[in-house]
């Protein structure tokens, strides 16, 4: 089956076809979820190369389940996210506050140069207050607004109620406002 | 515009301008991630030890399987040749007992006494 093919086959399924020996399934996944999980860590700890090891660890734990998954009982990218939030969570409480790398910053080159400077402060400016907020609160943040997940898979992935999810959004985007508040000039917002 | 407001459009422009630029994995790290999906595929899906066949027997053989196989034969030519050699040679114990085979059955009964056998006595 080519690869193209496979982009309409469910996570699931394709987690089974690899478990069976299907190589390309391997490769769809690989192509559709490591740079979800790449970016979700990135996001996380502020640091692409820790964000690229936790998502080959991910990802080889994803391997690694591939014969005992049971279809239809969970998202492939809810055990995912659950996989990678444990990962991120060891490391952060291994060392380091969470600070954003000086180098490696992601690009938009779609941009004009100016656009994508005030861009790229923009982004720059939203990780640094990322990396300020409580854990929790930032996973929630970037799984509902970055990974663009809905608050029942939120929950899901976070072992919490629904209601807590918005809890937790809702004073994490309170403590962001206040954080990016300041610089909305330098961030060029003022004359919008 | 309410302060509110201009909290969330702020907000909004700094998720877009976040999710407008992704991080992109390598192809380093892609070719690390199929590695290991090579490597745990291989790991788990080794091939079950094959049985080998058992050699087809000829008469002989088919005989002595059904026997019992080579145990089985090693007692019965240990019999076989303990046997023979207590035939050709007997020992003085069993010598004795072979010479005199008519003692044996001798039975010397007074009158009146018979072999009466009563059914279920024995």
């Amino acid at each position: 089956m080519p690869l193209d093919a496979m982009s309409d086959i469910s996570d699931d399924a394709l987690l089974v076809l690899f478990a069976n020996g299907d190589r390309l399934a391997a490769r769809a996944l690989t192509l559709r979820l490591t740079p979800r999980v790449l970016n979700h860590a990135y996001r996380m700890l502020g640091n692409a190369a820790e964000a690229e090891d936790v998502a080959q660890e991910a990802m080889l734990r994803l391997w690694k389940i591939a014969p005992d998954w049971r279809q239809g009982e969970a998202l492939v990218t809810t055990w995912l996210y659950r996989v990678v939030a444990n990962l991120c969570t060891d490391r952060l409480r291994q060392a380091r506050p969470v600070t954003l790398e000086a180098t490696a910053e992601p690009v938009d080159p779609a941009q004009g140069p100016v656009a994508r400077l005030q861009g790229a402060d923009r982004e720059k400016a939203l990780q640094q207050a990322l990396a300020r907020l409580p854990d929790r609160q930032r996973q929630a943040i970037v799984l509902r607004h970055m990974d663009d997940l809905g608050n029942p898979q939120i929950a899901e992935i976070m072992g919490i109620s629904v209601e807590a999810v918005e809890s937790l959004l809702a004073r994490g985007k309170r403590a962001l406002s206040a954080d990016l508040i300041d610089r909305r000039e330098e961030l060029g917002f003022a004359d919008e | 515009m309410s302060r509110d407001q201009d909290d969330i459009r702020t907000l909004d422009a700094c998720f877009e301008a976040a999710r407008a630029a992704p991080l992109e994995p390598s192809p380093e790290l892609l070719a690390r991630v199929l590695a290991d999906a090579d490597a745990e595929y291989a790991r788990t899906a080794m091939p079950p030890a094959r049985v080998q066949p058992l050699p087809r027997a000829g008469r002989l053989g088919q005989a002595i399987r059904t026997l019992g196989g080579w145990p089985a034969m090693g007692g019965l030519a240990a019999a076989t040749v303990a046997g023979i050699w207590i035939g050709l040679s007997p020992p003085e114990g069993v010598q004795a007992y072979l010479s005199q085979p008519d003692a044996a059955y001798i039975v010397d009964l007074p009158p009146g006494v018979g072999f009466d056998l009563t059914e279920g006595t024995l």
